[in-house]
Order: C-alpha cells, then structure tokens, then sequence
C-alpha cells in the first residue's frame, strides 16, 4: 500500500539516510526501531518531503506522491511530528479546525468526531493549545494529523517526554484507531515496549539505513538481537 | 485618542504584513500614499467619497497580489533582500507619484462641520476616524479568528513547517495576506484623506511611526500594536499639546526605546492571547 524505494536524503550534500527501501501493507502497524541519531526522524521527515535534499521514491497506493508537502497531506499521509508542535497560540478547535479546512474537509463534523473519540480534548476545546501539558499536546497533533483524513498515518517518537500512564494510553489510541477505524500506522520509536504493544513488525534502523527487518514475534524471542541493535 | 486612531490605521495594513508573513514592506508608506491618490482620482471622476476610499481599497488589494507574485513570492525567508527589494519598490512608487501628479497636489477639503465639546472643538471628521479605527481592527480581528483563510494564515506564521504538514499552501495564503495588508494600506491613505491632505512624501510620516508601533507590538501583532499605539500615541499626543510637536515625536522615539529595552522581542513576547 505504502512504499519507499531507494531513498536518500538529508539537510546538505551529505545524506543522513541512505538506500532506505520499506513497505507498509493495508491496516498494518509497522515500527522503525533504532536508537537516537541513526535516522528515524530524517527517514519521516524525508517521507514528508520536508528534507532541503532528497532522491528516490514515496508511493501510496501505488501512486508516487506529490513533491510537496501539502500534498502530500492531502494525498492521505498523516504526520504527527517529534516535539508535537502544535499552534501554540490557537485554540484546540482551531488545531483541528485549520488541518480540516486545508484539506477541504467539514471543521464541524471533522471537530464532532475527533472529539467523541477524543474526549480529553473536548474538555480543552476552547483552551490554547500552547498551555496543554506535553501528554495533551500530543493527542492534540495525533487528532490534528486525523482531521486532515489520512490513509497512513506517520508518529515520530509519539512516547518520547510523555508521563508513563499517558503513554499507555496513547497505545491504546493507536490500537483502537488501527483496529476500529482500519488506520495503516507507521512509527518511529526507541521505546520498545510501547512499539511491540501495538505494532506486528518492525524495520530496525542503523547508521542511516534499514539494517533488519523483524516480526514482533522475532523480536521477542531474540533479545541478543535487539541488545545489539538499539542497545537496550 | 484621535492621534491613536490615525497611528492605528495607519499601521494595520503594515502590522498584518509581518504579524502574519514576517516580511517588513519597506513601501508601506507609499502602499498609503498610493491609495491617497486612488481614491483622489476616484474622486476627481465624480464618485462620492466613500466609493473613492472603497476603490482604493479595492485596487490596492490588487496591486498588493501582483507584489506578491512578482517580487515578494521569491524572496522568501531572505529578509534582507526582501528588505531591499521594498525599498527599491518604494522609490519606484514615490517618483511614480511624483512624475504623475507633481510634488504637491491639493488634498480633498475637510468637513467644516465642528463638534464643540466646552472650550474645545473637535472635527467631526477627527472623531469619525476614531470609530473607523475600531471597526478597522474589529474587523481584522474577525478575519483572522473567524474565516478558513485567517486561521490558515494565523497557523503558518506560528509554525511553517507544521502549516504545510497539515496541508496549508503557504503560497496562496501570503498572495491573501499581503493583499488584505496592501488593502488596509490602501484604505488608510484614502480614509486619512480629509486629515491628511496628498502629497508624494506623506506615505514617509506614517510609515515610521508604523514600523515603530509593530517593533513595539510583538509577536502577538493586533493586540500588541493596539497597546504600544495606545501608550505611544497617547504619551505623544500630551506632550505634543502640552509643549510642541517636535518634543511630541522625540518623546514617543524616546518612550519606544525605553520600552525596546525592557522588552527586547516587543511587549507581548509572553502574551498567551490568539491575536
């Protein structure tokens, strides 16, 4: 469904990421794993065409997207970035509201639905989302990133600087969205247990390239691997 | 208050530029001058005045939009050369007026109608202009809170990156924006007509304090120029009736400094409003 072939790319002529080819089928969850600076966020942010020099190819259906981001938004890629950043000084509505109407979708009903899955939301609908907490500011963008209509749906280090009983809940978001709502996640993480709480395979990253790519059930089984890998 | 509502209109169309592009139009002033003689030529074709200031508007909404996609547009992110490309535009538009109209020219005549309030008496004109100043600001305040375009605009100057990750085409909101600014520019020359008679350099007098209200101001762009206007158009105004003009404007160049400096980034650097 979706697929990056040969890709290369990074801030100057020197590339962070090199050769990178992964797939994500229909309704999958799929993890890139790798510990900090071998290229997770260079990889995501490649894929959001968001890197000054980049070769090779993104694909969604197969179809290659756009060369910009904005379209890529709209041709159904999702993007929730590391760090969150959302409009500090819009409201929560307005968060939703303005990837909605980018996306020429209806704010109203866009806004209704989010909030019923998201009612921790609703009660800080009129609030700043610059005055959330890291937690709320996360399911903010993850609600964000919804409103725009995705059909693949990329995290960045969705746990990273977020309470541990919010981090458990955030997994059971992703789990409820991709299991109710049939939505195809792809993240990037280096805590691994809330990876393999809800993704079924993973790519592991080193180095600026994807070194292995594991089952959920091989990652389990074999911890040398992944001592070796992400030094856990 | 009168002087704060012409500072204020006078600055709008300026503050809307860079609260929500971040680029400094060096040419506000003559984007005001331009609309004086817009709607003085509007005039002189036998339309009442309020149609004038509407026509004015109007087609320095679109001299705004042809701007932007002809020099704006490719000076993204280099705000020196955008800094000199206004400039030079600047000069262009003041010999333009120069060339065609002659260095001075006869400014609509005020209305003679005086409201005396005891001793002093005000033109009505002067106290219009303070209800247009706050239906000016409502309005832009409504534009950016309450239309698809104002939030869109409002999210890309917070955070570019972010804007066009959630599908925003940052091109065509800064077509919108810097027309709504060339617009308010436009307006502001043709509204402070009565006042401000048209001259080529009368868009110069403006643009300063302008640019100084916006530095003030902030980062939280429309209240924060509605407290800097507030306070520096007021401070000035006392001294300048008091004493003298001259002392007026030193004072408010003077107060600005001070202010500059107990607030490097502007006064609502910490502001948690939306506008």
């Amino acid at each position: 469904m979706f697929a990056i072939s040969n890709a290369s790319g990074g801030y100057s002529e020197s590339p962070v990421i090199r050769k990178v080819a992964l797939t994500v089928e229909k309704n999958e969850v799929v993890a890139i794993l790798g510990r900090n600076g071998t290229g997770k966020t260079t990889l995501m942010k490649y894929i959001m065409a968001m890197l000054p020099v980049s070769a090779g190819t993104v694909s969604l259906d197969g179809k290659t997207l756009p060369e910009k981001t904005a379209g890529r938004v709209k041709a159904g890629i999702g993007y929730v970035p590391q760090g969150r950043f959302v409009f500090p000084r819009m409201t929560v509505v307005e968060n939703i509201a303005v990837a909605a109407v980018a996306c020429k979708q209806n704010a109203k009903e866009t806004i209704e639905s989010l909030f019923s899955d998201f009612p921790l939301l609703s009660q800080r609908a009129k609030q700043l989302a610059g005055s959330l907490s890291g937690g709320q500011q996360q399911i903010l963008a993850m609600a964000r990133a919804l409103a725009t209509k995705p059909r693949l749906l990329l995290l960045d280090e969705p746990s990273e600087g977020i309470q541990p009983s919010i981090v458990d809940e955030i997994a059971e978001m992703l789990l409820s969205l991709n299991q109710r709502q049939n939505m195809t996640i792809l993240l990037a993480e280096q805590n691994l247990d809330f990876s393999l709480d809800i993704s079924s395979r993973a790519y592991i990253m080193d180095g600026g390239t994807i070194v292995q790519s594991a089952t959920k059930q091989e990652l389990m089984s074999d911890k040398k691997l992944l001592q070796r890998l992400l030094g856990v | 208050m009168s002087s704060v509502a012409i500072l204020l209109i006078a600055t709008l169309g300026l503050a809307v530029i860079f609260g929500l592009m971040g680029v400094i139009n060096l040419a506000h002033g003559e984007f005001i001058t331009f609309g004086a003689y817009a709607a003085l030529l509007a005039s002189g074709w036998g339309l009442p005045f309020p149609l004038a200031v509407g026509f004015a508007t109007v087609s320095m909404a679109l001299y705004g939009v042809l701007v932007e996609r002809l020099i704006i547009r490719h000076l993204y992110n280099r705000i020196f050369d955008t800094l000199l490309a206004t400039w030079g535009l600047s000069l262009v538009m003041y010999q333009a007026v120069v060339l065609t109209f002659g260095s001075v020219t006869p400014g609509i005549g005020m209305s003679p109608a005086n409201l005396s309030v005891g001793d002093y008496s005000v033109s009505w004109y002067i106290l219009f202009l303070i209800l247009v100043a706050v239906f000016l600001i409502l309005l832009t305040g409504l534009i950016l809170t309450r239309t698809n375009y104002g939030m869109m605009a409002r999210a890309a100057i917070q955070d570019s990156t972010m804007a066009s990750a959630v599908g925003i085409e940052s091109g065509r909101i800064n077509t919108m924006t810097f027309a709504l600014g060339s617009g308010l520019a436009g307006f502001a020359g043709a509204i402070l007509l009565p006042a401000f008679p048209a001259t080529p350099s009368m868009g110069f007098a403006f643009s300063i304090k302008a640019f100084l209200l916006v530095v003030v101001g902030g980062p939280v762009t429309l209240t924060g120029i509605v407290s800097s206007g507030g306070a520096l158009g007021t401070i000035a105004s006392v001294v300048a009736n008091t004493w003298t003009t001259v002392l007026g404007d030193i004072v408010f160049l003077m107060a600005t400094m001070l202010l500059l400096r107990i607030f490097p980034k502007g006064i609502s650097e910490n502001w948690r409003i939306k506008l």
